[in-house]
């Protein structure tokens, strides 16, 4: 029975019901979005922090050159500056030497790819994959992005550094945009100056791996160091080294500052620096949304109120009717918040499906990442939902368990 | 007859700021007896049946119910008590508006132990509304509406019966119909109390009572006694 009156005056007053439900509903969407968002890009940042462990970048002194380490982007190129690649087996020099597990050099170059009659410009990125490298001390060390970067998803093979063939690999983005598949020869020219056609070098890669790293190597053309400097006539020069450090007792801050002081002319920083620019964004933007939140759910909490005791006004008689009946308090309550709790559901449920959309719209905009659904928040947002409209209606729901029952016998 | 079912000393009953309703009023109500009140608008006639009905609490005076003194009854034991021992029909015929006929006298089972369909069906057949189980008010006339409201009132089959000007929106013909009902269960021994202001329906029951002012200013017996006493 009560189930049956509940259904009958929830849909006797739907149109007033809606707007309660929309109230909840823009609570419900920001709070959503705002917890999607941050427990996406925590997710992403502690993903590639586990991928990478302690990670460092070296990049020359003062240059910004538009690179990043997976999903962490910076600046733009400023000025031309490198680093020497004789200079690399220096990291292996470090008092912590044992700690570092690999590194790899990387050298960007903005190329004209032709494949069948089209062409377009890539990023050529030459690097090692897994090469073997001689120590100080006249060892081989193997050390590469195979061995830093091993969780790279790789369709095809690596490319074998030591081997004489033309070899590369593409990311996942790249051979989608430009066509390219296994096993596929693509030409790639290089001149000094743009449209210099006739000074242009030209260089035919044979593609044995695709590469799907989820960050911007998806766009980029992986070839072997070596070719990359030759192609651009740049010999011995890297712009920047990435390097894996296991470190479980010491600093690396540590590491940092060992590898600027073997290599005098280089920054050294850490993954947590170059994170720190996202994670003060992020944080800004929690700070905002957080402020947006409690903005929306005082709205969804005052248009529920509202509604409610435009209800319980309305419903005076009723009320009046029920309690003559001999209805306590407390059936006249749970009538009335149960009405409110299916507007917390309704709005809940519905808000965490806009909160999504809204998720992903922020996530692409800001971050310009993908913000996946997180099937956690939902519970949250109808919890939410439930919660706001129960609270807006105690004040309502009170004043409902005050009306008199002798209301019913007088005439208006 | 059975002793009296209510016993009223001394109610008075004040409306802030300055309205005293009722000036101590004396009554005694037999069980099973039919007592009409009448009385000038204003007179505190509705007042009084809301004191009975439990609906409300008088300012001073002590309200025995078949033995219980109502007043000194909380929130909760109140609405326990009307649900047991008061039925309730009122001139305007107050029912639910989003629930069909049925709904609305299942209601007042609900709200009184368990729904029973079947003999909420049977109350409505009882008033003649067996066809309109499932009309709501709005699809109701005035007098179907009362009718409704009695079958409400009886589903429960409590002892007493108030009744405010239960004919007082309706056509003679309408009229005729509900008086019947409650006479019906005035012959099924509950207790009636019943305001009016047509003395052709004063006469119906056995005590009338006049009011005036907030006082009971006159007490009659009137022929229709049954029982020959
Ligand atoms: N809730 C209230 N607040 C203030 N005054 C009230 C209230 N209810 C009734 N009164 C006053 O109490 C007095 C008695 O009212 P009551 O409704 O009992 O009269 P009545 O005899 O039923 O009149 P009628 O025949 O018009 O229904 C009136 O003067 C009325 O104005
Ligand atoms: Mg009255």
């Amino acid at each position: 029975m009560f189930l049956r009156i509940l259904a009958k005056s929830i849909s006797k007053r739907k149109g007033k019901i809606a707007i309660a439900v929309v109230a909840v509903i823009m609570g419900a969407s920001v709070t959503t979005a705002l917890l999607t968002v941050s427990l996406d890009v925590n997710e992403k940042m502690n993903y590639e922090f586990r991928k990478f462990g302690a990670n460092l970048l070296v990049i020359p002194d003062s240059d910004t050159i538009n690179i990043g380490i997976g999903q962490f982007g910076f600046g733009a190129v400023t000025e031309q500056k490198y680093i020497n690649q004789s200079d690399l087996y220096k990291i292996k020099t470090i008092y912590w030497a044992k700690n570092v597990l690999g590194y790899a050099p990387f050298l960007y170059q903005a190329v004209t790819v032709e494949t069948g009659n089209e062409s377009n410009v890539a990023i050529l990125t030459g690097t090692w994959f897994e090469k073997d490298t001689v120590l100080e001390d006249g060892t081989v060390f193997k050390t590469g992005v195979k061995t830093i970067n091993s969780w790279w998803d790789v369709e095809g093979t690596w490319v074998d550094d030591n081997g004489t063939s033309q070899d590369a690999m593409i990311g996942a983005n790249a051979a989608e945009k430009l066509g390219v598949g296994l096993g596929d020869v693509v030409t790639v020219s290089y001149s000094e100056r743009p449209d210099d056609l006739e000074n242009a070098t030209y260089l035919e890669l044979n593609i044995v791996g695709i590469i799907s790293a989820g960050g911007p190597e998806d766009d980029q053309i992986f070839a072997k160091l070596d070719t990359a400097q030759e192609l651009t006539n740049r010999p011995n020069m890297v712009h920047t080294v990435q390097v894996s450090a296991l470190c479980t007792k010491c600093d690396v801050d540590e590491f940092a500052r060992e590898i600027e002081e073997k290599i005098n002319y280089v920054d050294a920083r850490t993954v947590k620096q170059l994170a720190n620019a996202e994670m003060s964004l992020l944080s800004k933007i929690e700070d905002m949304m957080l402020l947006v939140s409690t903005v929306a759910l005082s709205a969804s909490a005052l248009g529920v109120g509202t509604t409610m005791t435009a209800s319980v006004v309305e419903r005076r008689k009723e009320i009046g009717l029920m309690k003559g009946m001999g209805a306590e308090n407390g059936r006249i309550a749970s009538l009335f918040l149960a009405e409110a709790g299916i507007m917390g559901v309704l709005g809940g449920i519905l808000g965490y499906a806009v909160g999504l959309v809204l998720a992903y719209l922020i996530g692409l905009s800001v971050f310009a990442s993908q913000v996946m659904p997180n099937l956690f928040v939902f519970p949250i947002a109808v919890g939410i939902g439930v919660g706001v409209a129960l609270l807006s209606s105690l004040l309502p729901v009170r004043r409902a368990t005050r009306v008199e029952p002798a209301v019913v016998l007088r005439g208006d | 007859m059975d002793g009296p079912i209510i016993r009223m000393q001394g109610i008075s009953k004040l409306y802030k700021p300055d309205t005293w309703a009722l000036r101590g009023v004396d009554l005694e109500l037999e069980k099973g007896s039919w007592v009409t009140i009448m009385g000038p608008s204003g007179s505190g006639k509705t007042t009084l049946l809301n004191m009975i009905g439990c609906l409300d609490s008088p300012t001073s005076g002590s309200l025995l119910i078949d033995g219980t003194d109502v007043t000194k009854l909380g929130q909760k034991a109140l609405a326990s008590f009307r649900r047991e021992n008061l039925g309730l029909v009122f001139q305007q015929y107050h029912m639910v508006p989003y629930l069909t006929a049925l709904e609305n006298v299942m209601l007042a089972q609900y709200y009184h132990s368990v729904v029973d369909e079947a003999g909420a069906v049977e109350a409505l057949e009882r008033v003649g509304l067996g066809h309109r189980l499932t009309h709501t008010p709005s699809q109701l006339s005035g007098g179907e509406q009362q009718r409704v409201c009695i079958a409400r009132a009886l589903v429960n089959d409590q002892e007493i019966l108030l009744a405010d000007e239960p004919t007082g929106n309706l056509d003679k013909k309408n009229g005729e119909i509900v008086l019947d009902l409650i006479k019906d269960l005035h012959d099924d021994d509950h207790t009636i109390v019943l305001i009016t202001h047509n003395p052709e329906i004063a006469t119906m029951g056995e005590v009338l009572v006049e009011f005036l002012d907030g006082q009971a200013v006159s007490f009659k017996q009137t022929s229709n006694r049954v029982g020959g006493g």
